[in-house]
């Protein structure tokens, strides 16, 4: 099936990335779940981070105590008006859960390729950065939520 | 650098959570981090690591176009044009951030 598809859409001369894929799983193989997952979210925390965090630690932490910024807004005041609106919340929800997923998960690659390999510490590795990850997100969760939906 | 500057991403999610955790401690305690985070040796370090953030995000706008192409036309989309649009995203991202999170100037 995958392949009758192929054949009748593979007609651009030039189309790299595109190559067909077999999406019929092989019998007898475990369906792999969690990688794909974590996978994703890497990438969408990898979105997140590059998009919003220059701006919010620029804003936060660095143009104020340069001047680069006619007020401070991690004043407490300022910041704690702005924490009441939903939008506020999501925002350093979806931060905080993005960067957490998308860092961890690199970290993780990072030491593998320093030369902490092998199935057991692999395995430690997934477990201690992932928890770091979902734990962090639940945190952050718990905080936009406080206050907002219960007291 | 730049699978560095992830790992710079995440442990600005742990200081973010942090400043979350202060914010519902009260003001004093909010104030105290704040002020902690912008002390002259850690504002060098958040300098050195907002460094590795603008260069994650740059890379990471850059392998866009060169991980996934991208196709309207017969030809996908150089990358360096996917990387143009991306940084005019990414601009006008930035301004939202400031009016809708940060209430403007």
């Amino acid at each position: 099936m995958a392949e009758e598809i192929g054949s009748t859409r593979e007609s651009l001369a030039y189309n790299p990335g595109r190559e067909t894929v077999h999406a019929d799983p092989k019998t007898g193989e475990p369906e792999v779940f969690l990688e794909p997952l974590l996978w994703g979210l890497f990438s969408l925390g990898g979105f997140i981070t590059a998009f919003l965090f220059p701006i919010t630690v620029f804003l936060l932490f660095l143009a104020p105590v340069f001047g680069l910024w006619p007020t401070d807004p991690a004043a407490y005041v300022t910041f704690a008006a702005h924490w009441r609106e939903p939008l506020v919340r999501l925002f350093f929800f979806a931060l905080i859960g993005g960067s957490l997923f998308h860092g961890t998960h690199r970290l993780k690659f990072m030491l593998v390729d320093a030369g902490l390999k092998g199935p057991g510490i692999e395995a430690a590795l997934d477990i201690i950065l992932n928890a770091v990850a979902i734990v962090g997100t639940l945190g952050a969760l718990y905080y936009a939520v406080r206050g907002w939906l219960f007291v | 650098m730049r699978e560095f500057g992830g790992v710079v991403s995440a442990v600005y999610g742990l200081i973010f959570l942090n400043l979350l955790r202060t914010l519902r401690a009260g003001e004093s305690a909010y104030t105290a981090f704040v002020g902690m985070m912008r002390t002259p040796p850690i504002l060098y370090v958040n300098l050195v690591l907002f460094v590795l953030l603008m260069w994650h995000a740059v890379t990471w706008f850059m392998l866009i176009g060169k991980a996934q192409p991208i196709q309207f036309t017969e030809r996908p989309l150089s990358w360096k044009a996917v990387f143009g649009v991306n940084v005019l995203l990414w601009i006008g991202v930035s301004g939202a951030v400031v009016y809708l999170i940060f209430g403007g100037f």
